[in-house]
């Protein structure tokens, strides 16, 4: 009985560290949302900096701990500003999703650029202090815990402190509760940003290095998992509330110490977003938030499609030109590229199908969909499992797996549906994530961590498809059956239903249009494309893995649909395209790929935010 | 204009080096590696160049193979199944590749080997350890160590070590899981008793809530099937919560990497090895020593076994000259070639495998690897 006592205390005292540290990231993210409305995203690179800002004080110049710990969280408050002027401010003016979209593009050029100037190699601290334990009744505690907990108490004392007895902090919890009035009051919304996100990234660099003290590990790829954690920890407690988001992250710190407990540790991701949809569905103001004052149901305004980026100058080719670039890509393999070239192009397809889907929904029902991926990855399973397992042809397993994703997609996006701006997004970002949790630990369908090999070859009746021209030819197919069918979805009666809840929901509502089941519709649709795409992709590379489809897939088929125009059909096409090449030129720049991408969809938002071929 | 300027004459030098070393007959003979530089695996990518770069040296200086330069061009894939099929397109169409070589993981690599089987260029998987890897067809071989040997030295090093009942922690990946299996199954006959089995995902940094489930299941040692970076972790973690049992690591943590980053925690770990760096070969310890004056830094297994398998090729294109298919069959035909992990490595021709296995029983002591001395813990 001691011996599980003891443990159990354990497991609540590692709940509480690992909580005060999502703390921190939460109420660094909680800040500025509440001061400029926006969700930073690259909040969890911010956290990946300060752990090197760390290392290299502590391993590589010599400093005290003391010194290094301010060191480094100064160092994230100059790349807070950093951010804020080169990433944010100057896509203000784009409105909507375009400075969320653009901390995505700072964060990969900061992730990038680690990788680039410390190598992947992870590092860790020469000798590390504070190794003693101590026992407290019947639960043992290690230096390191009580510097966590002691350092995160004394931030939210500082911050409290801040918010309640300084003129900025002042300001800043007056933005937080009315952008507006607060602007009317004086407010400056350019300095009071800038400060938010000074603090914030100082939180975040903090925490990152106190987790690089903590485990003494530090990589270059660490940032993106940990900003996400935030913004559960965030949604968890309540989205704009400071104090509310620093609870809930002591909420996830503990819900997922206890879960691993119970579960194992695959789980840890499924009970984290699992608890994150949870609370999006049932109490989207969070668990400590106001109800009535949360945005979530009422944030029409916040992120409405219509203000989503600008919707203008949408290009087109002329009939004759289409049939010539179709044809082009129809006689292409008669030039005989090669089978490498071919192969590129076949992907660049199979993307593209993916970045159409994205750009449908997102054009259309207006969901900005960041874990589409997730869509991906049940047609790959379903076409790789009914051929496997089931011993069905190519054929109807292809298609089931396309009706699969709907039907799916469909079921898991409804509730969703019910949430507006950030939230969907970040709903959807993670019911991408729980998708491929749900394959991992689904051992006795998916063969979880081992992944599907040996996934059969597409056959067409007699006709088995194993060259790359024939790849090529079977991808471009899907692709045009896919372009065919979403643009005469965009120009039917139900597209003209689409664009009128996109411009105005309240307006078309109160027209008699169920706005939930017609949105529901669409993104069943562009689920359906998703899952062939998906379903492609397993039969042509012969293996899937529950990695195949992460967020990092997501976050680019989001590029691509960007790159070429939301919603405009033609430029998704235009965005994949080139995209899909990038890599295959960026050969040569090892490591620097994450700078580059990173740099073309900021560049991109910024010079045309309304995409390479414009958005419609 | 300038940088423009500067590659076109330095494409234009290239193409007339290269059309005079083809008149001459003294164009390099290549060979094509498909592997991550970039990523969350970079660093093995990294680990290979080293090893590679010193056994061309090596192969060069003494005239190179059938009197011609060896060299490799290395693609970075990121380890993705996606990129490793478009690298291998690229290589099968490449006539100057006679060999290709990679990917970092069994199913990555399994990925393309439908397409190299049927172009009829040797894929040779020398990272893949997963038994299903050279069943892709009579063009795929490996010399990897197979967990078919690792796994049980692994759990006969644990036997011996005296413990009866244990904590696996695996790598939830296909190589993790294939090597975990084995593992707990050759614990199971060798009488140790696996208490608790957790398998953890790549990213995973919290290990405290599996490390206090075991300490509370009452276990006497731990049980590794993990890479360096995850053992440090683990190591670190398990001895901050001031466990002191034994715990028995799996081969691939007989790398610099793992007592550089665990420091102080990897001290007195049991590794069950494929080789030893104190091994008294005069060929392991010429190596060891030009290893640590050509790199400043100890040995690594994915370093030193990129190495053996770089001498591994060179002898078999020796052996069957620099023609995709008679290499095929050369790498049936090599026997008995000199090797830092295998002392002589020659292929199951059926298999198209190694059966050899040494093996070494090592530990950490002051952070470097030491044959154990046969003291229980």
């Amino acid at each position: 009985m001691g011996a599980l006592l003891q443990s159990w205390a354990g497991q609540v005292l590692n709940g509480l560290v690992l909580g005060n540290v999502y703390a921190l990231m939460a109420a660094g993210l909680a800040l500025v949302f509440g001061a400029a409305r926006l969700v930073n995203f690259a909040q969890g690179s911010v956290y990946m900096a300060g752990s090197y800002a760390a290392w290299f004080l502590i391993a590589r110049l010599g400093w005290p701990l003391w010194a290094a710990l301010p060191g480094a969280a100064i160092a994230g408050a100059a790349l807070g500003l950093a951010i804020e002027a080169l990433a944010v401010r100057p896509y203000r003016r784009s409105g909507g999703v375009a400075p969320l979209l653009a901390t995505i593009g700072a964060g990969m050029m900061l992730d990038g650029l680690a990788e680039v100037l410390f190598t992947p190699t992870p590092r860790s601290f020469p000798n590390l202090p504070f190794t003693a334990r101590y026992s407290l009744g019947p639960v043992s505690i290690g230096g390191l815990d009580l510097l966590i907990l002691c350092a995160t108490a004394l931030c939210a004392l500082g911050l409290l402190a801040f918010l309640k007895l300084t003129r900025a902090g002042r300001g800043l919890r007056a933005a937080a509760q009315d952008l507006e009035a607060a602007l009317q009051m004086g407010v400056r919304a350019e300095s009071s940003g800038a400060a938010a996100f000074a603090i914030a990234s100082a939180l975040g660099a903090l925490a990152g290095a106190l987790v690089g003290l903590y485990y003494n590990f530090i990589s270059p790829s660490v940032g993106f998992q940990a900003g996400l954690k935030g913004f559960t920890a965030c949604v968890l407690g309540g989205l704009g509330g400071i104090g509310a988001s620093m609870a809930g992250g002591l909420v996830l710190g503990l819900g997922e110490s206890l879960g691993v407990a119970l579960f194992g540790s695959s789980y840890r991701g499924l009970v984290s977003y699992g608890l994150l949809l949870a609370i999006l569905f049932l109490r989207p103001e969070g668990l400590f938030g106001r109800r009535g004052r949360g945005v979530a149901l009422s944030g029409g305004r916040e992120i409405g499609l219509g203000s989503f980026l600008p919707l203008r100058g949408a290009w087109r080719p002329s009939k004759p030109l289409a049939a010539a670039l179709a044809l082009a890509a129809l006689a292409l393999p008669l030039a005989n590229p090669g089978p490498y070239v071919l192969q590129v192009l076949a992907g660049a397809w199979i993307s593209a199908l993916f970045a159409l889907s994205l750009s449908f929904v997102a054009g259309g029902p207006g969901i900005m969909s960041l874990g589409h991926a997730g869509l991906m990855a049940i047609g790959a399973y379903a076409s790789g499992l009914l051929t496997l397992k089931a011993g069905w042809p190519f054929v109807p397993a292809f298609l089931s797996a396309g009706l699969i994703a709907a039907v799916l997609g469909a079921a898991i996006a409804f509730p969703a549906l019910r949430l507006k701006g950030h939230y969907i997004a970040i709903a959807m970002l993670g019911l991408g994530e729980i998708v491929n949790q749900v394959i991992l630990n689904w051992d006795s369908l998916t063969q979880g961590a081992l992944g599907l090999a040996g996934i059969p070859a597409p056959r067409l009746l007699a006709l088995e498809i194993t060259s790359a021209g024939g790849f090529y030819y079977l991808s471009l197919a899907v692709l045009g059956a896919g372009f065919a069918a979403l643009a005469a979805a965009l120009r039917s009666p139900l597209g003209r239903t689409l664009r009128a809840l996109r411009e105005d929901e309240t307006a078309a509502v109160s027209l008699g249009i169920g706005a939930r089941s017609y949105k529901t519709l669409a993104f069943a649709i562009g689920a359906f494309f998703a899952g062939l795409a998906g379903a492609l992709t397993a039969h042509l590379y012969t293996y899937v893995s529950h990695e195949t489809f992460g967020s990092s897939y997501s976050i680019l088929g989001v590029t691509m649909a960007i790159l070429g125009g939301l919603g405009n059909l033609w430029g998704a096409l235009l965005g994949a395209l080139s995209l899909s090449a990038l890599p295959e030129l960026l050969r040569f720049a090892q490591g620097g790929r994450g700078i580059v991408y990173g740099a073309i969809l900021l560049l991109a938002l910024r010079f045309r935010p309304q995409g390479l071929l414009g958005s419609e | 204009m300038r940088n423009a300027r500067r590659v076109s004459i330095t494409i234009l030098l290239a193409l007339l080096a290269g059309g005079f070393a083809q008149a001459q007959g003294t164009e390099p003979i290549l060979i094509g590696v498909s592997g991550p530089l970039t990523g969350p695996n970079a660093q093995y990518g990294r680990a290979w160049q080293k090893g590679f770069d010193l056994a061309l040296e090596e192969i060069n200086a003494a005239g190179g193979v059938r009197g011609r330069k060896l060299q490799y061009v290395f693609t970075d894939t990121q380890n993705d199944p996606r990129q490793t099929v478009a690298v291998a397109q690229k290589y099968i169409t490449d006539p100057r590749i006679v060999l290709a070589t990679g990917d970092f993981s069994s199913t990555s690599s399994m990925a393309a080997s439908a397409l190299y089987q049927r172009a009829g260029l040797v894929q040779f998987g020398f990272n893949n350890s997963n038994p299903a890897f050279t069943l892709g067809g009579d063009y795929c071989w490996s010399n990897s160590p197979s967990d078919a040997n690792e796994a049980p030295a692994q759990a006969a090093y644990a036997q011996v070590l005296g413990l009866k009942n244990v904590a696996v922690f695996q790598l939830d990946t296909d190589w993790g899981k294939t090597a975990g299996d084995l593992t707990v199954a050759a614990l199971g006959r060798d009488g140790v008793r696996v208490a608790l089995r957790e398998a953890y995902l790549p990213d995973e940094k919290d290990f405290k809530p599996s490390i206090l489930k075991a300490k509370a299941a009452g276990v006497d040692g731990f049980v590794f099937v993990a890479y360096a970076s995850d053992a440090a972790l683990l190591v670190q973690q398990i001895r901050g919560q001031g466990i002191d049992l034994p715990i028995v690591a799996n081969g691939a943590n007989a790398t610099a990497d793992f007592p550089a980053l665990a420091g102080k925690a990897a001290e007195g770990v049991f590794v069950a090895g494929d080789f030893s760096p104190d091994d008294p070969r005069p060929e392991v310890q010429a190596f060891a020593k030009k290893w640590r004056e050509r790199y400043d830094e100890d040995l690594d297994y994915f370093a030193v076994h990129a190495y053996d398998s770089m001498k591994l090729m060179a002898a078999v294109i020796e052996l069957g000259g620099p023609d995709r298919k008679a290499i095929r069959d050369a790498f049936g035909e090599v026997k008995d070639v000199p090797s830092i992990i295998y002392g002589k490595v020659s292929f199951n021709p059926v298999t198209r495998k190694v059966d050899d296995f040494l093996g070494a029983r090592l530990v950490i002591r002051d952070g470097q690897f030491a044959v154990w001395d046969g003291k229980r813990p």
